[in-house]
């Protein structure tokens, strides 16, 4: 367009340079395994601290993640069961 | 700059840019301090059904002129509001305008009690339960069923699934069938590379920043982009208004129930299920020839999510004699939200909602 800013022009031409490779590398195997490899780690890192700071935690009588999610589960599986007995009312 | 500018033109043009600088200025405090947000999803609406956190809304229209319904299935990922944006901005005030009883099936934000929502939940229960609220409450006996993105997957499963179904037509809009041709946002999990299990999070869901980060991937330097397009308008009201909502939408998606999640992942992405004729629901193979009733099939050109290849084979693999497809140079939301929605899509759509439906 004839009426855009000089800047806008600039950025649009090194724009349309660089957004191809950049799509191709975030598509590439490399970068799936490069993702893939994120998730396993900070999976396992969590799992980690969650291991290490349950016995402080429990020693401060303080509950743990896990404790938490257990709750959790069980409240939303109480939730689950309410829910039938609803859908089960003539 | 054109050395045969006249001398007013070049004044006007300075008073332009300082005038543009001021609003520039002054849009740009709004932004950062978020005091501009417009109020998204505001066409006034009543909940006529419920079940759990799915809720069926009717919008308000006195002057209905179509009397066959409309019910919209909106995706399980994203927020319905895209498609009530802002006064100005709304695919559902458009459609009201058009003389059309609007109904939106707005399936809530799942928490763990829903991880465990199958496929089944939403295409045997939600869906036939939405249509009969929306004849009770419209006094009709058929409903046009309109299913957005996720959505139109849903809707074309549970028309498939359920012929008995008072739909009287079932239209699409940006729902993949094809999910082969969704290479970018599938590739990890149909390659076998992560174990849908593995992004699962321990509330037994995939939660929104894996599915929004999904999506940035889609596009790494859209974001940057977007930046410079506000930066380029941030003088422009009106373009502040749209940037605003549409930036609220991409950025609130809510999580994707588990258990759907791992039949999504498993029979329509690694066994591209649809494609195929394989896929079994609730230990029935779902045909979806059954399927004839008027299909439209709209899709978006332009669309990098579900991009026009996993679209387009809709009208093949339904049993309508009458399935028409209607491609516009949009992108994914800008089917159903922006300028070109209100000049292209939507009249599209309520066009061929009013030829295909009883009239009031």
């Amino acid at each position: 367009m004839a009426d855009k800013p000089l800047w806008r022009k600039a950025f649009d031409e090194v724009d349309r340079r660089v957004s191809g490779p950049v799509e191709a590398g975030a598509h590439s195997d490399l970068f799936g395994d490069l993702v893939t490899l994120n998730v396993r780690l900070a999976r396992r890192a969590q799992r980690e601290v969650e291991r290490r700071s349950r016995r402080l935690l429990h020693l401060a009588n303080l509950p743990t993640a896990t404790d938490v999610r257990r709750l959790s589960e069980q409240v939303a599986s109480l939730q689950r069961e309410v829910r039938e007995l609803e859908d089960r009312r003539p | 700059m054109s050395p045969s500018l006249a001398p007013a033109d070049l004044l006007n043009r300075v008073q332009r840019d300082v005038e543009r600088a001021a609003q520039r200025s002054r849009n740009g405090l709004r932004y950062a301090a978020g005091t501009s947000r417009p109020k998204l999803g505001q066409t006034p609406k009543d909940v006529v059904w419920r079940r759990h956190k799915a809720e069926l809304w009717r919008y308000r229209n006195d002057d209905v002129t179509v009397k066959t319904p409309v019910v919209i299935v909106h995706s399980l990922v994203s927020r319905s509001y895209v498609l009530d944006l802002y006064p100005g901005n709304s695919a559902v005030a458009f459609l009201l305008k058009e003389g059309l009883d609007v109904f939106l099936l707005d399936w809530g934000v799942p928490d763990e009690a829903d991880a465990g929502n199958t496929l089944e939940h939403y295409v045997d229960d939600g869906i036939p339960a939405a249509i009969a609220a929306a004849c009770e409450a419209a006094g009709t006996e058929e409903v046009t069923l309109l299913g957005y993105c996720f959505g139109g997957v849903l809707s074309l499963l549970s028309a498939a699934r359920h012929p008995e179904l008072p739909i009287r037509n079932l239209a699409l809009m940006a729902t993949p069938v094809d999910f082969t041709k969704m290479e970018t946002i599938t590739a990890l999990v149909r390659e076998g590379r992560l174990d849908p299990d593995e992004i699962v999070e321990p509330t037994g869901n995939v939660p929104p920043d894996v599915i929004e980060n999904g999506f940035r991937l889609l596009k790494p330097t859209a974001e940057i982009s977007q930046y410079a397009n506000l930066w380029e308008n941030l003088w422009n009201d009106e373009f502040m208004e749209g940037y605003q909502a549409m930036g609220q939408w991409a950025r609130d998606h809510v999580p994707f129930p588990g258990a759907a999640f791992r039949q999504t992942t498993e029979e329509l992405v690694r066994n591209n299920a649809l494609m195929e004729g394989t896929l079994v629901l609730g230990g029935e193979k779902v045909d979806l020839k059954a399927i004839k009733r008027p299909v439209l099939n709209i899709m978006a050109e332009r669309d990098h999510i579900v991009p026009l290849a996993a679209a387009e084979p809709v009208v093949d693999l339904v049993g309508s004699k009458d399935a028409e497809e209607l491609r516009l140079s949009a992108g994914h939301a800008g089917l159903v939200a922006g300028r070109k929605a209100a000049k292209v899509t939507l009249p599209n759509i309520a066009g061929w909602i009013a030829d295909h439906s009883e009239k009031a």
